[in-house]
């Protein structure tokens, strides 16, 4: 009768087919004004004057908001190392130099009008004298660190991470093979379809409100209570309809900015709703990417496979301000060295901040790049060894109680080698050629000219928030009725990107009390009516949203037994807590739960053409307990696909702090004649001890492994090993032609 | 120009972009802006059959034209056959190339009833989504196909672990 385990359709589902559903581009209102956001345009650029005068001129502008109309002007979701807008004179106060731009996308004024085209032409308008700055390029230009690009810190190299973990030299003097690479990883767009749009106004109660698509409604309260020097009670957000997010929503765009022209009109006894639509060029330009960085690796093992060493120096452009950087960073340097139990490492790993786009939040949150080298170079080492690359990562994988890179064990219910055993085996069995993964040319070719190959990897990552950050998440349940419960309401702040996260919520609710799904009802999403979930992010919603209900539920079920109509129950769920690293060692106790998964890759290069073709993907992904089965396999397919434009197909050109192809037609998304032709999701239900039903995170695992699997395939299918992707027709060509 | 069956007499602007009219002049949000270069498909409408993105068409071009769009599709209550595949067979997540995607659909099951696999993925070739990886929507294309065809619906390949 109950909800968990079974597909049920998603709940948003009549509203998404039938244009119903409404997005933040959607919502209207009466005498509804329009704003434009100015970006600086300047990689780095101290601004010397503004004069909005001549945009306050053109007919249909309202008012122009700027760095003078902020009150806290700074920002940052980690760190206040952002203003929020750009400025000179009197702005705000502010922990960093407001009057400098330090890329293309800083904000500099919000131009409110009667029509979007008075608005631009507003923007346009607006007279600015800027001294340009030397321009801080790439990693490369930021660690000379001839030009700052914060002059407030003594060098760009602004977090540097350790682990130091038994005797390295000890570990190299053991190693009877050693093997080396330098791995560059790019930039990712997260180019969900629905670009970053807001509404502002104020509501019935007065508070300044903004509808918009985000991915943790509390934290965006609180940037904007924070900015505009309010209490957060007085400052309201609402999601609407979420046009996708993986990440790229989760630092502000549009919040803080409407909320102060909504502010800036009011205190002019102006009280229109104003909406704000980016292009999909200001959405490229506007929010931040997955890092582009440079790891060098280094990994030994001895001739039975045994590995002894692991050495590695990464390096992460954060751009111009930290966003997430400190804590991505935290991820790829404990993944650097895969899910392996290795006595001796050494890993150092710096943020750097230059003046390209920033890097931040991105399905895989740092694991991707993680994975990229540690499991490029398990492939690599599997083939020096002469061993099969399956059997060599059995032969060192992490199992329950292995200590981690951090020497603490890792939390129970450690699955990655049921899940590399689950992955191999159903690869194997799709297929009656050989199973195994090496050596080359294990597929035999198509003609002369197609070569295929055959490729695996696997990965791990964090389920919630790490390194210490308070993690939390409430939820409210309401029991309605007089001798049995005849309505159940769900108050939940989650935002639902299009995972499906408020389905498996109103399943889990349903189970938790004991009802069918049709009874149960549900609010979302609102500050005013929630209380504070935590985010949309970290493959963590379902782990952490799943044990608040639970809690919630058997609270109101103590009410209701007491008597209370209706009864409610409020629960903060609060998981164990983390350790930040530890500054010399990186020892500690950093993440709760994981996630684990693995992935097998048949894939065809065309020697004349360089283009490649992925067949056939298996995924084996442990969810502890699939919620919403269906929805898991919609997480898998997505994921795969995402991360086959992360492989294969993206490139972000960025030169001298500017994206040079911010459009869909010059940033390539995988189409539906690009993917995989087949993809293959295995479920593990290995139950996470402290997971809700014995669920873990799943939705960023399967992005992970994908790209360094394919590298293995078309290794296996050419012989070249490819240390830099995407691996795009020239690039391959180009290595083809060597 | 006819949208969704109902007639609009409207003077216009001759820049006015198709999707802009739908959006701002007929209040059919439905159909969703994603790129304004012709290269997502979210504004994917139908035009006299054809399947147009509405973001790079003129209004003025329309002019006379029968217009459907995804509000149009359901017809009294009841979902079009593509509707109920994308709903039946998860062939959406975040929803918001869904439309472009059903209409785009609509335009190619109109024209061939029986498209296989790779038919049905040149036909969305034109649509972008990230959320899905495609493989769903193909499914909801080939139940919808069917139901069309006044046939049985294949069976979900989707069997819930025991």
């Amino acid at each position: 009768m109950n909800g968990v385990g079974r597909s049920v359709p998603r709940v948003d589902a009549v509203a998404k087919v039938t244009g119903a559903a409404r997005y933040p581009a959607d919502v209207a209102g009466p005498e509804l004004l329009h704003a434009k956001v100015v970006f600086s345009g300047r990689p780095h650029a101290r601004m010397v004057a503004m004069d909005v005068a001549p945009a306050l001129a053109v007919p249909g502008v309202v008012d122009v908001v700027t760095a003078a109309d902020v009150p806290v002007n700074e920002y940052g979701l980690t760190m206040f190392d952002q203003p929020v807008l750009v400025g000179v004179g009197a702005t705000g106060r502010s922990a960093v130099p407001s009057d400098v731009s330090r890329w293309e996308g800083d904000q500099i004024a919000v131009v409110i009008a009667e029509t979007p085209r008075a608005a631009a032409e507003g923007a346009a308008a607006l007279r600015v004298d800027w001294e340009d700055l030397p321009i801080v390029a790439d990693l490369e230009a930021a660690l000379r660190d001839e030009v700052l690009v914060h002059d407030e810190t003594a060098t760009n190299v602004y977090v540097h991470d350790r682990i130091r973990k038994g005797d390295i030299a000890a570990g190299w003097a053991q190693a009877d093979v050693v093997v080396e690479g330098t791995y560059r990883l790019p930039h990712q767009e997260h180019a969900f379809l629905q670009p970053e749009a807001a509404v502002s106004y104020l509501d019935t109660d007065g508070r300044v409100t903004v509808e918009i698509a985000g991915q943790w409604a509390h934290e965006d309260q609180a940037q904007i209570a924070h900015a505009l020097d309010l209490p957060p009670e007085q400052v309201r957000v609402i999601y609407t309809a979420i046009g996708g997010a993986f990440g790229g929503r989760e630092d502000m765009s549009l919040q803080i900015v409407m909320a102060l022209a909504t502010r800036k009109l009011a205190a002019r006894g102006i009280d229109r709703p104003i909406r704000c639509v980016w292009s999909r060029e200001e959405s490229i330009v506007g929010h931040h990417k997955r890092h582009r960085g440079l790891v060098h690796a280094k990994l030994g093992a001895t001739s039975d496979g045994t590995i002894v060493a692991v050495e590695a120096d990464a390096y992460l452009d954060a751009g111009a301000y930290n966003y997430t950087t400190n804590k991505v960073l935290g991820n790829l340097h404990l993944t650097v060295s895969g899910p392996y139990e290795i006595p001796n490492a050494r890993i150092d790993s710096y943020g750097v901040y230059t003046n390209a786009v920033p890097g931040g939040a991105f399905r895989g949150f740092g694991s991707p790049q993680g994975a990229f080298v540690a499991e490029n170079q398990m492939n690599k080492l599997a083939e020096v060894l002469g061993m099969d690359p399956v059997e060599l990562r059995m032969r060192n994988v992490i199992r329950e109680g292995s200590i981690g890179p951090t020497q603490v064990p890792f939390p129970p219910g450690v699955s990655m080698p049921e899940v590399i055993e689950a992955c191999a085996q159903a690869a194997a069995d799709g297929t009656d050629e050989a199973a195994a993964f090496s050596p080359i040319a294990s597929l035999p070719s198509v003609g002369a000219r197609i070569r295929r190959g055959r490729g695996f990897a696997c990965a791990f990552k964090n389920v919630g928030f790490s390194f210490g950050f308070p993690e939390r998440c409430e939820a409210t349940i309401e029991l309605h009725g007089d001798e049995e419960i005849e309505r159940v309401v769900l108050h939940h702040a989650g935002a639902d990107v299009g995972q499906g996260a408020h389905t498996v919520f109103r399943q889990m609710a349903a189970d938790a009390v004991g009802v069918d799904l049709d009874k149960v009802d549900t609010v979302y999403s609102d500050t005013a009516t929630t209380g504070d979930s935590g985010s949309a992010s970290a493959s963590r919603l379902t782990f952490m949203a799943g044990n608040a209900i639970l809690g919630a539920a058997e609270e109101a079920d103590k009410r209701w037994r007491d008597g209370d109509r209706p009864a409610v129950g409020e629960f903060r769920y609060v998981p164990p807590p983390t350790d930040p690293y530890d500054p010399d060692t990186g020892r500690g106790a950093i993440n709760f739960a994981y996630g684990y998964v693995a992935e097998a890759v048949d894939a065809a290069v065309d020697l004349d053409t360089g283009h490649i073709r992925v067949h056939r993907v298996v995924c084996a992904v442990d969810v502890g307990k699939a919620v919403n089965p269906k929805l898991v396999e919609g997480q898998v397919h997505g994921a795969v696909v995402q991360a086959h434009g992360y492989a294969l197909t993206e490139r972000l050109v960025v030169v001298d702090g500017r994206i040079v192809n911010p459009r869909l037609s010059g940033y390539l998304v995988p189409g539906a004649l690009d993917i995989p032709d087949r993809i293959e999701t295995v479920i593990v239900e290995h139950p996470d001890p402290r997971g809700p039903w014995g669920a873990r995170g799943m939705a960023e695992m399967p992005f992970i492994p994908y790209a360094p699997a394919v590298v293995a395939a078309i290794h296996d299918a050419t012989g070249i090993w490819f240390d830099e992707i995407p691996l795009t027709p020239d690039r391959v060509l180009a290595a083809l032609r060597a | 120009m006819t949208v969704n069956g109902t007639r609009y007499d409207r003077d216009v602007e001759p820049r006015t972009l198709l999707v802009h009219f739908l959006r701002e002049e007929l209040g059919l949000t439905g159909t969703h802006v994603g790129c304004d270069t012709s290269y997502c498909g979210a504004c994917t409408v139908i035009v006299d059959g054809r399947s147009v993105k509405s973001c790079t068409y003129l209004a003025v071009a329309a002019d006379g034209a029968d217009v459907r769009t995804v509000e149009g599709v359901a017809v009294d209550g009841t979902l079009h056959p593509v509707q109920e595949g994308f709903w039946e067979r998860h062939g959406l997540q975040c929803g918001f190339c869904t439309p472009g995607m059903i209409m785009s659909s609509v335009a190619l099951l109109e024209q061939n009833p029986a498209p296989g696999e790779g038919e049905i993925r040149h036909a969305i070739e034109g649509n972008l989504c990230r959320c899905t990886g495609y493989h769903n929507i193909v499914r909801a294309v080939e139940y919808a196909a069917a139901k069309m065809r006044g046939e049985e619906p294949p069976a979900p390949d989707w069997e819930v672990p025991s």
